[in-house]
């Protein structure tokens, strides 16, 4: 997860000669003092570490002010990035710890919506309002546990990361990662299942 | 039961959907860290450096962790405290030793660790540049680390991930909202 060759966008597919650079490549290029290369990791992690704010969060605008801490601080930290090959996974460290702090900072979450252009878009238009309907209210059971239940869950289902990687991520010992994970799968099976019910 | 798995497939499935960010965010990004020093650290060693030799008051801190009866305290002792019965300081790697510096005793209480390292802005926070020692028998690890006058954060990381900062210390939080224990040393 969020290592550079995975980066690789479709047109590189398509010609073997077209290759994105490595995220070492352009980190080094910023370190060198290619201020403006930095705009090109902001690019290429925008959008994907931007969900998981949005989902951490449930709130676009806090999202958004989420991540320009985020890469704001990893462009202040960058020489202490030891891996510049895995910066996305670092720069990723950081923006969990940011979430907690948003999260934090909220007293209580005003409604639920969040609206993916893309997803929608995709979707056929006869199963658009059934569609939207499901994901309010899987967002809305999302949002219903405690947070480091969701934190938990999303690195785990939603991210992929390892127990291992949560663990670095999180600072949590793994058998705490995995009762969280548990307990954020218990709640969000009864409160889709009494949602469908009800 | 496995209409309960399909629900949590289904919302996994609905969560990994894409989130585009308004692209705007780049350029606000740029914006914001265009008033920013380069992260080369070059320049940044060079301000540190002029702001360490000023002189400033001694706030060692937290000497008050050594009393309290948690499982897990940290202090840090000061230079006097090193010309004890302990010796010869355990190896510091990766530290620059300059012409002020103090020689600064980190210790802290955990008998249940299988190691500990310190890690804090004069280490670059490397995990493992600065391994902490074991006093025999009573739980207590130490390392001597010499330090120029200045502020430095700190913490100690407990077999390798878990991160201790100190509730007597002051507190500075890191980029990764970690909140770090701070030492100031004071000049000559």
């Amino acid at each position: 997860m969020f290592g550079s060759d995975c980066d690789v966008g479709p047109r590189a597919r398509v010609s073997h000669s077209v290759r994105e650079d490595t995220d070492g490549l352009l980190v080094r290029r910023v370190l060198a003092g290619e201020r403006q290369v930095y705009a090109r990791l902001v690019e290429r992690y925008r959008d994907r570490l931007g969900r998981y704010a949005v989902r951490m969060l449930g709130d676009v605008a806090d999202a958004e002010d989420a991540l320009q801490d985020t890469f704001v601080r990893g462009y202040r930290s960058l020489a202490r990035c030891t891996d510049p090959e895995r910066f996305g996974a670092w720069l990723f460290g950081i923006l969990v710890n940011r979430c907690r702090t948003y999260a934090a900072k909220r007293t209580r979450r005003q409604k639920l919506v969040v609206t993916d252009d893309i997803a929608v878009a995709s979707a056929s238009v006869e199963h658009t309002e059934d569609r939207d309907a499901s994901r309010e209210a899987i967002m809305w059971a999302l949002d219903q546990l405690p947070e480091e239940q969701r934190e938990a869950f999303l690195l785990k289902h939603v991210e992929e990361l390892s127990y291992e990687e949560m663990q670095q991520v999180t600072g949590t010992r793994i058998p705490a990662l995995k009762m969280r994970v548990f307990r954020a799968r218990e709640e969000l099976r009864r409160l889709l299942t009494e949602t469908v019910r009800g | 039961m496995a209409e309960h798995d399909d629900t949590i497939a289904r919302a996994v499935q609905a969560l990994k959907e894409p989130v585009r960010i308004d692209p705007s965010l780049t350029s606000r990004v740029m914006s914001e860290i265009e008033a920013l020093p380069m992260p080369d650290g070059t320049a940044g060693r060079a301000t540190v450096l002029e702001w360490l030799r000023r002189p400033r008051t001694i706030r060692l801190s937290p000497l008050g962790g050594l009393a309290m009866a948690a499982g897990l305290t940290a202090v840090v002792l000061a230079g006097s405290w090193f010309a004890g019965p302990r010796g010869t300081p355990a190896p510091v790697q990766g530290i620059a030793t300059a012409q002020f510096t103090q020689p600064i005793q980190f210790v802290l209480v955990a008998p249940e660790a299988g190691s500990v390292t310190l890690v804090g802005d004069f280490n670059d926070w490397n995990l493992t540049a600065t391994p902490m020692e074991k006093e025999a028998g009573d739980g207590v690890w130490w390392v001597t680390v010499p330090l120029e006058p200045g502020r430095y954060r700190y913490s100690f990381v407990v077999d390798g991930t878990t991160w201790l900062g100190d509730p007597n210390a002051p507190t500075l939080e890191d980029e990764f909202g970690r909140s770090n224990a701070v030492v100031t040393i004071g000049g000559a």
